[in-house]
């Protein structure tokens, strides 16, 4: 040892060329081959609905995946990760993956392109989804649009011949060989509970001609969120950007009406954008909260009637719901029989429901105010005849630009119908088929179109949207422009006994690394010594073949 | 995009030169034949350039040489010894990090088990290039042999570019890359085994 070391020490005497050698082995190193590029596959990932309502669990319970992948159709599922198309996905294969097989986390590969589905196949996806989103799921579930890496990802894991599908150990080692597996990591840290996470609503008004309190106030409602299997897929364009945009459009005509001192009516409007309405409406519950414990500034003091919106943006029906129909004699009433004796495109009709108290949510926005200690007068406009129709609270609700046309007729369908209540103008005999919104004060097809777009394209799930977001402060300033009086409501939820609770990372990044199972390497080492041992004779029989010849 | 675009492209790029040699006065002179020689001379040191950044692998040869000079041992010892510390010195310098960073990586690539065989064959190349070397060195080699050596060891030094156009014109890539890069150095292996066989028994035989 110490005969090796004085060796090495006379190298450096001897040798002083050597000493450089150390300065050439760190640049050699930098310069050399370099670190080579890690070709995994990445791409955006969208997480299940997480959240907890009214003490219910509900959605995908964790975030972490870092497991192989497993076609659907596999007989083990343990701690492996599924990847199936949406198509091939039932409730009942869902169930059996995840609960008896113990499968550890899914990945479901929706289509890029839904317009040309046909309409079976896309009841049949939203019947899915809404079967989904009654389970609580222990293990993370995520959606991705399905691309050429993932497409080919898919078809690699439904054909090839896995350790554990493989009928002999021989064909399992060809398997291994031959093809290899796919590892699907999400390492972002486990999901957790959005702390202080607040819902905003948004309020606004527009002050009729005469003493403020005295006024009676016709109120339009509608919620700005929407719902969906995954918050971050959920666009919601008809169910409710609709609503949004009516409501927008709604206060920018009556500003435009109310700007004009002689053209202001009797009447004040207020305008709210709610938001939670897909979390049982706790955004306007907390509005009405606020409104009767601060009678004073309450803005719903005197309330002939609280329109709330919610899909108008499809068919030629619209319905009026209604937890108790309006007597004889009230505003509500009167409002009611404009509406019907208007336009004759639109199916119009009241459908009568009762609030079921026993059940987990409302059905409608407008139930908040029926069950309101003052019981206000409301109804909600729909063109869907029921609360629990497939296409309501869907990722399939995409911006489709030929709704725009209904839209607009029916948003001037409200607007006339509103107008004809506040001036009173079916008694003062005023033409029942002549528009009072027509001309320089007609429905703007541009910033329908524009708000369409631009809603089609945001992802409003409510646990996306903090006090400060961008989109909040955008629909505030946009409400500003034209109605006064414009505030923020913020509802949190009780610390000790929350009402509703969510949960972060709704989007992140998988990646998809190539791998091969442990066994492998097993095989890959007994090769790799049988192949040292070779080497190993060729060099001995070599040597000795050229000592003799020598 | 199209050829006007086409035409577009080279009248900016070459009317101002154009512009230049005519109001320059250069075009009175008559000097078009030497503006085109010296152009001509800018293409032989381009090329000149290419070649001798390819012959910088001849340091290796006076590398290896300097190396077995400074031995004292019997031919073949030499030869070895500078072989095998030469290529581990290049494995240690140019494999073991790409190895380590990749190949404990969660992605598989049969690229690192390939990285590995060409290792082997790197030893290959390096102990028959010492032997060259050394032959070269020898005063006994026969003289009818020299050519040989020479041309045999200008061919490891190109041969890095040699198999790089060839996989290039080829399309070949990865285990065929290996194969083709496992061919080539064994045939030179082998030369250069014959060749210093031929030295060997020729000793043997005037001893």
């Amino acid at each position: 040892m110490l005969e090796n070391a004085s060796d090495f020490l006379e190298l450096f005497k001897s040798f002083p060329v050597s000493i450089s050698v150390l300065l050439v082995v760190p640049i050699a190193l930098l310069s050399g081959h370099g670190s080579p590029v890690m070709a995994a596959h990445e791409f955006p990932v969208f997480r299940m609905q997480q959240f907890d309502l009214q003490q219910t669990l509900k959605g995908s319970r964790s975030s972490l995946v870092n497991m192989e992948a497993r076609p659907l159709t596999a007989d083990m599922l343990t701690r492996r990760c599924v990847v199936t198309r949406l198509s091939d996905l039932t409730i009942e294969r869902f169930k059996e993956a995840i609960q008896t097989l113990g499968a550890g986390a899914m990945l479901i590969l929706l289509p890029k392109n839904t317009s040309l589905t046909s309409l079976e196949q896309m009841q049949e996806w939203q019947q899915l989804e809404r079967d989904l989103l009654t389970l609580e799921v222990p293990v993370a579930v995520y959606f991705a649009y399905e691309d050429k890496e993932l497409a080919e990802i898919y078809e690699d894991i439904k054909t090839a011949i896995n350790t554990d599908q493989a009928g002999s150990a021989f064909e399992a080692l060809l398997g291994v060989a031959s093809t290899s597996g796919h590892q699907m990591v999400v390492n972002v840290g486990e999901a957790k509970e959005i702390k202080d996470i607040t819902i905003t609503s948004l309020q606004g008004r527009l002050a009729g001609m005469g003493v403020d309190e005295q006024l009676p106030t016709i109120g339009v409602v509608t919620h700005y969120d929407t719902f969906g299997v995954a918050p971050s897929l959920a666009f919601g364009s008809d169910d409710n950007g609709s609503g949004v945009v009516a409501l927008l459009e709604l206060a920018r005509l009556f500003s435009r009406l109310y700007a004009d001192s002689r053209m202001q009516a009797k009447y004040n409007l207020v305008f709210f954008l709610s938001g939670g309405g897909k979390f049982n409406y706790q955004g306007t519950k907390r509005w009405l909260e606020e409104n009767l414990d601060n009678p004073e500034t309450s803005v719903l003091s005197e309330v002939d009637f609280v329109l709330c919106l919610d899909s108008i943006s499809n068919t030629d029906n619209l319905f009026l719901h209604v937890s108790k129909p309006p007597k004889e004699g009230t505003p509500a009433f009167e409002l009611v029989k404009v509406a019907e004796a208007f336009f004759k495109e639109i199916n119009f009709s009241m459908i009568h429901k009762k609030i079921n108290l026993a059940e987990e949510t409302l059905s409608w926005e407008h139930e908040r105010f029926s069950l309101h200690t003052q019981r206000l007068p409301a109804g909600t406009l729909s063109h869907y005849a029921e609360p629990t129709v497939l296409g309501r609270s869907s990722i399939f609700d995409v911006r489709n630009a030929h709704s725009d046309q209904k839209l607009e007729r029916n948003i001037g369908f409200i607007a006339e119908v509103l107008v004809r209540h506040i001036f009173n103008l079916t008694t003062k005999g005023y033409p029942r088929n002549m528009k009072v919104f027509s001309g320089s004060m007609a429905i703007d097809s541009h910033f329908v179109k524009t708000w369409m777009d631009y809603l089609g394209g945001q992802a409003r799930g409510a646990q996306l949207f903090n006090k400060n977001h961008p989109f909040l402060s955008g629909l505030e300033q946009s409400l500003a422009k034209f109605v006064k009086e414009v505030k923020k409501f913020s509802a949190k939820a009780d610390r000790r006994d929350p009402e509703f609770m969510f949960y972060d990372k709704p989007e992140t990044t998988m990646f998809a690394y190539r791998v091969k199972p442990a066994i492998f390497d097993l095989f890959l080492a007994v090769g790799i010594a049988s192949y040292l041992g070779l080497f190993y004779l060729a060099v001995m029989v070599s040597l000795k073949l050229i000592k003799t010849l020598c | 995009m199209t050829l006007f675009h086409f035409g577009n492209c080279i009248a900016l790029a070459y009317f101002p030169y154009f512009i230049v040699y005519k109001c320059s006065g250069l075009s009175e002179y008559s000097a078009f034949w030497r503006c085109v020689k010296a152009g001509a001379t800018y293409l032989v040191t381009q090329l000149s350039k290419e070649f001798l950044k390819s012959t910088v692998d001849i340091a290796d040869l006076v590398g290896l040489h300097l190396v077995m000079t400074r031995i004292a041992r019997k031919g073949e010892l030499k030869v070895l010894v500078a072989g095998v510390g030469w290529g581990t010195m290049e494995l240690a310098v140019t494999r073991v990090v790409p190895l380590w960073v990749g190949a404990r990586g969660v992605e598989f690539d049969w690229k690192y088990i390939q990285m590995s065989f060409d290792a082997n064959v790197s030893l290959i190349q390096y102990i028959s290039t010492a032997t060259l070397v050394w032959l070269w060195s020898r005063n006994d080699l026969q003289k009818s042999l020299l050519p040989i050596v020479m041309v045999f060891m200008v061919l490891t030094c190109y041969r890095p570019l040699l198999i790089e156009v060839l996989s290039h014109a080829l399309g070949i890539q990865s285990w065929s890359l290996l194969l083709l890069n496992t061919f080539v150095t064994g045939s030179i292996g082998i030369v250069a085994l014959q060749l210093y066989l031929t030295l060997a028994t020729d000793e043997e035989a005037r001893s």
